[in-house]
């Protein structure tokens, strides 16, 4: 009975597995950057002020959160699956309790959705972007917490659909919610109105929040404000869908057995 | 004193059959054993034994009944290292190479066993650095093996170890295993071949539908089943039928006699020696074959099996 069973050896085994996944990364971090060194630093407006920073930091904190939620996305669809696959039934033979399992793949899944923020900051600093430093912080922060609700998104589709090719698909339709989201570019009109209850747009209005206090930038200049509890709204609302499929779709699950 | 190291007392676990009904895919099974045994779980795909070994692992948690490993529950005995299992199929991540998974779940271990030491037994070294994904089939189940090593178990089960292996690979898996067992684990495995039931394991549990049909050692449970069919051409005297012996049943269909019976060997030397019977062939009879004659009637035997099987020994 002496000892105990390392988990953060298990934690540090696990983070260099998905790192070294070059799919994975590549989406997770190369792309990003590349996306944020195109939209972001070489346009004409990039250097144009928004609240107390530029329109080059604007472009970095969406693509970061577009970033940051793929990870949490394919980390926690790729947990479901190998669970239901197998490596489960295998962990349920070791000293691990399940609980330290979901701990352990959160540790994980934080630890990699955070590499596309530091690595698009770091970029954002030596290039373009410009915020105050303590407004470049609670940014940052603010983006890490925003991915977790997908991690309870790609949570459901791996509960849902047992396969890569899902998840996959899943992190593919984060491109299109982050366009909607107002990560890319700014919208205006209809595509704007629509684009409030997709599921990207609260995390990157929250996390834009300490250099906007909400304003939104536009290409014809009208000057809209989205209201803090208008943000925390969206956040919650996506939260709670996403966090509700997963307990039905676990449950479903368990009832089978 | 109660030496029993496992006992699992009427453990009854059913699924939900998919029309609506439930499947019974264990019904009341009894099971005690002893430190340092070597048990064979035999029986036909969907006899329950996946079922069985889940809930001697505390994987599944049975409707009713109970199961205590070394006076304890299964799970405690998991996670102090003292029960492992090789894991039917699965339960691998096709990106880590083999000795990374091994490495991964050591971690997770309270006491593990040392890596290097742990893939020599198992014999992952030649493959160590291949992701599992790249492995075939008998490579990734030798690095099962491995993981089920790696906590110095005391109890080790294995759900069909040798599935998928061809029969070299086989035989070279039996071998490290005897060597657990003669170090003194207690070892239960699942199979659906005779052979290695009788290879390797002492005692002998068949089961199907979810009931233990048949429990005790090896040769008296095979002979219960009847290990082969020898037919031959012969027109004997009742007298001469009589005086064949090692005989479990037999069928005739003009001049072809067929005989069912425990010892091959000595039935047919009967008949080439002793008779004019000629002809001769040998069947082994197949698993099948014993199952159904175990869920018969034993009422309905023929009466040519008073020889046969000894009474079923209480576990």
């Amino acid at each position: 009975m002496s000892g105990h069973y390392r988990l953060g050896r298990y934690i540090a085994l696990d983070f260099w597995r998905n790192l070294r996944n070059i799919g994975n990364s590549f989406f997770v971090i190369v792309l990003p950057t590349a996306l944020f060194l195109f939209f972001g630093t070489t346009m004409d407006w990039s250097d144009n002020p928004v609240g107390e920073g530029n329109v080059s930091a604007w472009t970095m904190i969406a693509i970061a959160s577009y970033g940051a939620a793929m990870a949490t996305t394919s980390m926690a669809g790729a947990a479901a699956l190998e669970i239901q696959q197998g490596w489960g039934r295998q962990l349920a033979l070791t000293a691990m309790p399940h609980g330290a399992f979901v701990v352990a793949k959160s540790v994980v899944a934080v630890g990699i959705a955070v590499l596309p923020v530091v690595v698009l900051n770091v970029v954002g600093i030596l290039t373009v972007a410009d915020m105050p430093p303590g407004v470049w912080l609670a940014t940052a922060a603010l983006t890490v917490l925003g991915s977790l609700p997908f991690a309870l998104y790609g949570l459901a589709i791996g509960l849902s659909f047992r396969s890569d090719a899902a998840v996959g698909a899943a992190t593919g339709l984060l491109v299109i919610f982050s366009f909607l989201g107002n990560a890319f570019m700014p919208l205006d009109g209809v595509l704007l109105d629509i684009g409030r209850f997709t599921p990207m747009y609260g995390v990157v209005a929250l996390a834009r929040y300490p250099l906007t206090d909400g304003d939104l930038i536009s290409m014809g200049a009208m000057g809209e404000t989205d209201p803090l509890w208008a943000v925390l709204a969206n956040v919650l609302a996506w939260t709670i869908i996403f966090g509700t499929a997963c307990l039905l779709l676990q449950r479903r699950r368990t009832s089978r057995r | 004193m109660n030496t029993a190291i496992i006992s699992a007392r009427g453990v009854s676990m059913s699924f939900p059959d998919g029309a609506g009904g439930r499947t019974q895919a264990l019904d009341g099974v009894d099971l005690s054993v002893t430190r340092g045994e070597v048990l064979a779980l035999l029986g036909p795909n969907g006899a329950g034994k996946t079922t069985l070994l889940d809930t001697l692992l505390g994987l599944t948690v049975p409707e009713s009944g109970q199961v205590l490993v070394d006076d304890d529950t299964p799970r405690a005995a998991v996670q102090s290292g003292r029960l492992s299992a090789l894991l039917q199929t699965g339960g691998l991540l096709p990106d880590l190479t083999a000795a990374e998974t091994v490495r991964m779940v050591a971690a997770l271990h309270r006491d593990p066993a040392d890596v290097d030491e742990v893939m020599d037994i198992a014999g992952v070294r030649p493959f160590a650095s291949r992701p599992v994904g790249k492995c075939s089939g008998g490579q990734q189940q030798r690095l099962r093996f491995a993981l089920a090593l790696l906590p110095r178990p005391e109890i080790i089960i294995l759900d069909e170890p040798t599935a998928g292996m061809d029969v070299s690979a086989r035989h070279e898996f039996w071998a490290r295993m005897r060597t657990q067992a003669d170090d003194g684990a207690t070892v239960i495995f699942a199979t659906h071949y005779l052979e290695e039931a009788e290879q390797f394991a002492r005692r002998t549990v068949l089961m199907d539908r979810g009931r233990v049909l048949a429990d005790g050692p090896t040769d008296e449970v095979r002979s219960r089943a009847g290990a082969a069919h020898v037919g031959v051409v012969w027109t004997p005297t009742p007298e001469e039928l009589e005086a064949v012996p090692h005989v479990l049943s037999v069928t005739s269909e003009g001049q072809r006699i067929s005989f069912r019976t425990d010892d091959a060997d000595a039935l047919a030397r009967h008949l080439l020696t002793r008779t004019g019977a000629h002809g001769l062939t040998v069947r082994p009879a197949s698993l099948e074959e014993a199952f159904r004659l175990l869920t018969e009637d034993p009422a309905s035997e023929d009466a040519a099996s008073e020889n046969a099987a000894s009474e079923e020994v209480p576990a």
